[in-house]
C-alpha cells in the first residue's frame, strides 16, 4: 500500500492552521490583559497561519483516501509538527529561549503531561501561560478524537472494547463518522471547561487563573499559573474541591458523560470500567488519607498547609486531591506526598501506572486494561483446572475477543518495558534511581510530578538537555498508546509487502 | 376428520401411525418415494408424492376440504411456508414443526396466527421442557403431569430393596392405606409387553411400574422406592446444539451448576459467550479422559444430546458406570428407543416421539384432553371429561364394565387429583385419567361418549 503523502500534508497544513488560529486567540488574551507580547504572539500566530496555508495550498490535488498505515502516521507525526509549530510563541516572545526548552514545554503541553520547566512561572507574561495551558486544552480534544475514534480503528492495545460508537476494527478506512461522534464529546468537554471556570471563578480565583485551570483540568494536564501549582490556594478548600470533582470526570470516560446528559444513568452505573475506577479513586483515597492524618509528618514539606477546615477535613482533601491528580494523570500539586511519608512515595509512584478510564484525556495504562489482566489472571487459574474448557473475559457482559486480550498484555508488556528503558537511560544522565524511575514513569504516564529531584514542588529544569529530549519521546509515545508511534519504527511498516 | 401430514420423515410416519389407529383419513405428502411406499405398506393411509409447498400437490391432497394440515418435514422453511399455503388453500387448521425455538418463546409478538399457522410445535423446545422435567423429578424415568400437576404419571424402576417388591398389589395397598399413588401399568423385566395390574399382580424386582399420584404422592414414592434421595446440582450435558444450550441456559437460570461440552471449537466459543454461567468445555465426548479430568464422578446428572444416538447412548452408559445418579440420552432411532429398558440409561429422549404426542394431542382436543403413549410400551394413557350422557356417568366404579386391559388411574374433580379406587363415583364434569393397551382404546372411549 503506497502511503498518500499529499493527503498527510494536507492534513498537517490543516492542524497548522488549527494551531495558528488558536496563537491568535491566545494574542487576543495577550492584548487584554496588556503584558507587551501581544504583537510577538499575532506574528507567531500568523507564521503558523501562512505555513498552514501554504501547505494546504500545494497539496490540493490530494486523494481523499487515508489508510490504514495514513493513520498511524498522521496521529504520531500530528503531535510532532503540533509542538514544533507550537515552540513559536515561546521562541519570539523569549519567555522560553532555547528551543530544547521550548520543545519540552509545548510537548508536556500536547501530551498533556505538565512537567515544566519553568522556574518562575508567575513572572512569564500572561498571554504565554494562556498559551501554554492551551495546549493542553488543544491536546485533550485530540486525546478525545484519539481514543473515541482513531485507535479503535487502528486496533491498539484493546482499545475496540470501548469504542462504543465506533464501527467495528474491521474497516481498513477511518470512518467518516469519527466526527460526529467527536464533536459531541468535545461539546461536552467544551462545556465542562466552561462550567469549571465559572465555579472557580466563583468561588474566588481570578477569571484568568480559573480559565487556565479549568483548560489543564479537564486535560488531564496539570500546568498551572502560579508557581505553587494548586498548593497556593490551600486556605481555600472550595476551590480545590471543585477542581478534583473536574478532574474526577476528566478522568472519567467522555462517552459516559455523554450518557449522563442524555439521562442515561443504568448504562453509567453498569459500566464496569467506571465501577472500578471509582473504587480505586475511594479505596486509595482512603489509604492516602489515613496515612497523611496520622503517620505523615506535615511540616517536613516546604509547602504550607492551613488547615481552615480542621486537621481531619485537611488530611481527606489532601488525599483525595493528591490520589486523583496522579490517578487521572493531571499532576496538580496541593501537597508534597514525597516529603510526607516513605510509604506515600511508593504509593503515588504505583498509581502513575494505573492512569484514568480509557477514552478520558488521562493517560497511563488505563483502568479497562488493568480490569481486563486482573479478570484473565483471575480465570487462568479456572483454565489451569479445566485445561479444555473455553472460557472467556467478559467485559460489560460480553464475551472478549482472545485477541484483544492478547493486545492487552502485548501493551502492558511493552509498557512496562518502556518505563524500564526509560528509567534505564535517565540514569546515564547521572540521575539518581528514585528520580531516574519517576521521571520515566511520569513521563510515559503523562502525569508530569515525579519523584526525588524532580518531585512535586520541583520542576524539570534540572534535567540534561538530552534527558529532556528523552523525556519528551517518552510523553509522546506514552500519550499515543505506544503501539501508534512505535510502529513507525518497525520494518513492517515500511516494507512493500 | 381429514387430516394431511406432510413429511414422512419419522415425526410424520409415527404421527400417521397414532392417528390411523384411530380411523382417521390420512394423506401423507413427501418428496421421497421409498418414504411413502414404506408407510403405505405399514399403515392404512393415502400416499402423494409431491413437494408440499407445490399447489398442484395440495390441490391433489384435497386441501380445501382438509381439517388439519401438519407441517413436519426436516425444514423449517418448508413447513412454514406449507401451512400458510394450506390455509389459504382452505385447510381448517395448520400445525407447523419448527427448530427456532425462538418463535415460541416470542409466540405473543409474531403472532402466526395471523398469517395462517395456528400452532407451532419445537420437537428441540419440548426435548429440552421434557428434560427439565425429569430433572425435577429425577427418581423416575418419565413423568407427565396432567392439570399443572393434579395428578402426575411417574415410571419408576422397582430396585431390590423397594418397600413392596414381592407383594401383590392388593398386599401392599393393605401395607400401605391412604396412600396417593396407584400402579396402572408394569412391563417386566427383559420383556417388551405391558400388563394393565389387577389385585392379584405382583411387583417383582426390575419391573419398570407407571404410577398416578396425585399431590405429594412422588414423595411417598420416592421412599418406599428405595432409592435414595439426593439433590440434583451438577449436572453435565453433552452436546451444544439447540436442546443442549436451551437446556443449559434453563437449568443454570435456575439452580444447576451446568458443565457443557461440544466437541466443535467454534460452536463452543460462540457458547461461552453467549451462555456466561456454563462452563464450556471443547472437546470429544466420548474421551472417558475428559471425562475424568472434568469430573464426572461429582456430577448428579448427566445428559446427552449429541446428533449422535451413538455417542449418547455410549457416554450415558459410561458415566453411569461413573456413578453418575441420573442419565438421559437423546436417541432418534426407534429401535434403540425400544431397548432402553434394558439398556441402564434412566431416561431416553425422543424429540419425534414428544412432537408427534404434542401433535396428537392438539387433534385429540375434544372428549380426550390430553394424552400421552408409555414410552416403549404398547399402553397410552388418555384423560377424557365426563358428560351426563356418558356411559360411566353417576356410577361407582366397580359396577363399571371396564375392559381388563385398561385401568383408571386418577380423577380431577374442581382442579384437584384424586386416586380413584372401587367404591368412588363418578360425576359429571370430572377428567379422568385412563390407562389402556392400543388395543383397547376404541373401547374406553364408547364409556365415555
Amino acid at each position: 500500500m503506497k502511503l498518500n503523502y499529499k493527503m498527510i500534508w494536507h492534513f498537517f497544513g490543516l492542524l497548522f492552521l488549527f494551531n495558528g488560529g488558536f496563537m491568535l486567540i491566545a494574542a487576543l488574551v495577550s492584548f487584554i490583559c496588556k503584558d507587551g507580547v501581544s504583537v510577538d504572539m499575532a506574528l507567531s500566530g500568523l507564521m503558523v497561519l501562512l505555513l498552514g496555508v501554504v501547505t494546504m495550498v500545494a497539496t490540493k490535488n490530494h486523494t481523499k483516501e487515508l489508510s490504514k498505515k495514513d493513520g498511524y502516521i498522521v496521529v504520531a507525526l500530528g503531535w510532532l509538527i503540533m509542538s514544533l509549530s507550537g515552540t513559536l510563541p515561546y521562541l519570539i516572545t523569549e519567555s522560553i529561549p532555547r528551543f530544547t526548552d521550548a520543545f519540552f514545554e509545548t510537548m508536556s503541553g500536547y501530551t498533556t503531561t505538565g512537567a515544566s520547566i519553568l522556574n518562575d512561572i508567575e513572572a512569564v507574561p500572561k498571554g504565554v501561560l494562556f498559551w501554554r495551558s492551551l495546549t493542553h486544552w488543544i491536546g485533550g480534544m485530540g486525546i478525545i478524537v484519539l481514543a473515541v475514534a482513531i485507535l479503535p480503528l487502528l486496533g491498539i492495545g484493546g482499545m475496540q472494547l470501548f469504542a462504543a460508537e465506533a464501527p467495528g476494527p474491521d474497516s481498513d478506512k477511518l470512518h467518516p463518522r469519527i466526527t460526529d461522534t467527536a464533536k459531541r464529546l468535545w461539546l461536552i468537554y467544551v462545556g465542562y471547561t466552561a462550567a469549571e471556570t465559572l465555579l472557580l471563578n466563583l468561588a474566588g480565583m481570578s477569571f484568568f487563573d480559573a480559565i487556565n485551570h479549568s483548560m489543564s483540568t479537564l486535560s488531564t494536564g496539570g500546568f498551572s499559573t502560579k508557581n505553587g501549582s494548586l498548593a497556593h490556594w490551600n486556605g481555600q478548600p472550595l476551590i480545590q474541591y471543585i477542581v478534583i470533582v473536574f478532574m474526577f470526570l476528566a478522568g472519567t470516560n467522555f462517552v459516559l458523560s455523554y450518557y449522563m446528559f442524555k439521562g442515561n444513568f443504568t448504562r453509567i452505573v453498569k459500566d464496569e470500567e467506571f465501577k472500578l475506577y471509582a473504587k480505586f479513586i475511594l479505596v486509595f483515597t482512603v489509604i492516602a488519607a489515613s496515612v497523611v492524618y496520622y503517620v505523615a509528618d506535615i511540616d517536613a514539606s516546604s509547602i504550607n498547609y492551613p488547615m481552615s477546615w480542621g486537621p481531619g477535613e485537611s488530611a481527606l482533601r489532601h488525599g483525595l486531591f493528591q490520589v486523583l491528580a496522579i490517578v487521572t494523570t493531571t499532576g496538580f500539586v496541593s501537597a508534597d506526598f514525597t516529603m510526607w511519608s516513605p510509604f506515600l512515595v511508593v504509593f503515588f509512584f504505583g498509581l502513575m501506572f494505573l492512569g484514568g478510564s480509557a477514552g478520558s484525556t488521562a493517560g497511563g495504562i488505563k483502568v479497562v486494561r488493568h480490569l481486563v489482566l486482573i479478570k484473565n489472571g483471575f480465570l487462568e487459574f479456572k483454565r489451569a483446572l479445566h485445561p479444555n474448557a473455553i472460557i472467556p473475559v467478559r467485559y460489560n457482559n460480553k464475551a472478549i475477543d482472545g485477541n484483544i486480550v492478547f493486545n492487552i498484555l502485548g501493551f502492558f508488556i511493552l509498557y512496562m518495558l518502556s518505563f524500564i528503558i526509560g528509567a534505564l537511560v535517565f540514569s546515564m544522565f547521572n540521575i539518581d534511581y528514585e528520580s531516574a524511575i519517576g521521571l520515566s514513569a511520569s513521563s510515559l504516564g503523562n502525569v508530569g510530578p515525579a519523584l526525588g529531584d524532580f518531585g512535586p514542588v520541583n520542576n524539570y529544569s534540572a534535567l540534561p538537555d538530552l534527558a529532556k529530549w528523552w523525556s519528551a519521546f517518552l510523553m509522546l509515545i506514552g500519550r499515543l498508546e505506544l503501539f501508534t508511534v512505535l510502529v513507525l519504527l518497525t520494518p513492517f511498516f515500511w516494507k512493500k509487502v | 376428520m381429514k387430516i394431511i401430514i406432510a413429511g414422512a420423515g419419522e415425526v410424520g410416519f409415527h404421527l400417521a401411525k397414532l392417528l390411523s389407529y384411530e380411523s382417521q383419513e390420512i394423506t401423507l405428502i413427501d418428496c421421497d418415494k421409498e418414504n411413502l411406499t414404506y408407510a403405505s405398506t405399514h399403515l392404512d393411509i393415502r400416499v402423494i408424492k409431491g413437494d408440499a409447498t407445490s399447489i398442484a400437490t395440495l390441490k391433489e391432497a384435497r386441501i380445501n376440504t382438509s381439517d388439519l394440515f401438519i407441517g413436519v418435514t426436516s425444514s423449517e422453511t418448508i413447513n412454514i411456508t406449507a401451512s400458510v399455503l394450506a390455509k389459504q388453500l382452505g385447510a381448517k387448521q395448520t400445525i407447523a414443526r419448527i427448530s427456532n425455538s425462538e418463535f415460541i418463546t416470542e409466540q405473543a409478538e409474531l403472532g402466526f396466527t395471523k398469517f395462517g399457522i395456528d400452532e407451532l410445535i419445537s420437537p428441540e423446545f419440548l426435548a429440552s421442557s421434557e428434560i427439565q422435567l425429569l430433572l425435577e423429578q429425577y427418581a423416575f424415568n418419565d413423568s407427565y403431569e396432567f392439570e399443572d400437576g393434579a395428578l402426575t404419571m411417574l415410571s419408576l424402576k422397582l430396585s431390590r430393596n423397594a418397600a413392596f417388591v414381592g407383594k401383590t398389589v392388593k398386599e401392599a395397598a393393605e401395607v400401605f392405606p391412604e396412600l396417593h399413588f396407584v400402579p396402572i401399568a408394569i412391563q417386566r423385566y427383559g420383556t417388551q409387553y405391558t400388563i394393565i395390574p389387577r389385585g392379584n399382580t405382583p411387583f417383582l424386582e426390575g419391573d419398570k411400574v407407571i404410577f398416578m399420584t396425585s399431590k405429594g404422592g412422588d414423595e411417598e414414592l420416592i421412599t418406599l422406592s428405595g432409592k435414595s434421595v439426593g439433590d440434583i446440582k451438577n449436572i453435565m450435558i453433552l452436546g451444544g446444539g439447540n436442546i443442549g444450550s436451551k437446556t443449559a441456559k434453563d437449568l443454570c437460570d435456575t439452580k444447576f451448576d451446568v458443565k457443557l461440552i461440544e466437541e466443535d471449537r467454534k460452536v463452543a466459543v460462540d457458547l461461552a459467550e453467549t451462555l456466561p454461567n456454563v462452563l464450556v468445555i471443547n472437546g470429544d465426548g466420548r474421551n472417558s479422559e475428559l471425562l475424568e479430568e472434568e469430573n464426572i464422578r461429582e456430577m448428579d446428572a448427566f445428559i446427552a444430546v449429541t446428533k449422535s444416538s451413538e455417542t449418547n447412548i455410549m457416554s450415558c452408559l459410561m458415566a453411569k458406570s461413573c456413578g453418575v445418579k441420573k442419565t438421559m440420552a437423546l436417541v432418534e432411532n426407534m429401535d434403540y428407543f425400544k431397548l432402553s429398558h434394558s439398556i441402564g440409561i434412566d431416561s431416553l429422549i425422543n424429540k419425534k416421539l414428544l412432537a408427534a404426542n404434542s401433535i396428537f394431542r392438539y387433534i385429540r382436543k375434544g372428549d380426550v384432553v390430553a394424552m400421552t403413549k408409555l414410552s416403549n410400551m404398547n399402553a397410552e394413557l388418555l384423560e377424557f371429561i365426563v358428560h351426563s350422557k356418558s356411559k360411566i356417568c353417576n356410577k361407582y366404579i366397580k359396577d363399571v364394565d371396564f375392559p381388563a386391559s385398561a385401568i383408571i388411574g386418577g380423577v380431577i374433580r374442581n382442579g384437584e387429583g384424586i386416586i380413584a379406587l372401587g367404591d368412588f363415583k363418578i360425576q359429571s364434569g370430572d377428567r379422568v385419567v385412563v390407562c389402556s393397551l392400543l388395543k383397547t382404546i376404541s373401547k374406553v372411549e364408547t364409556l365415555f361418549n
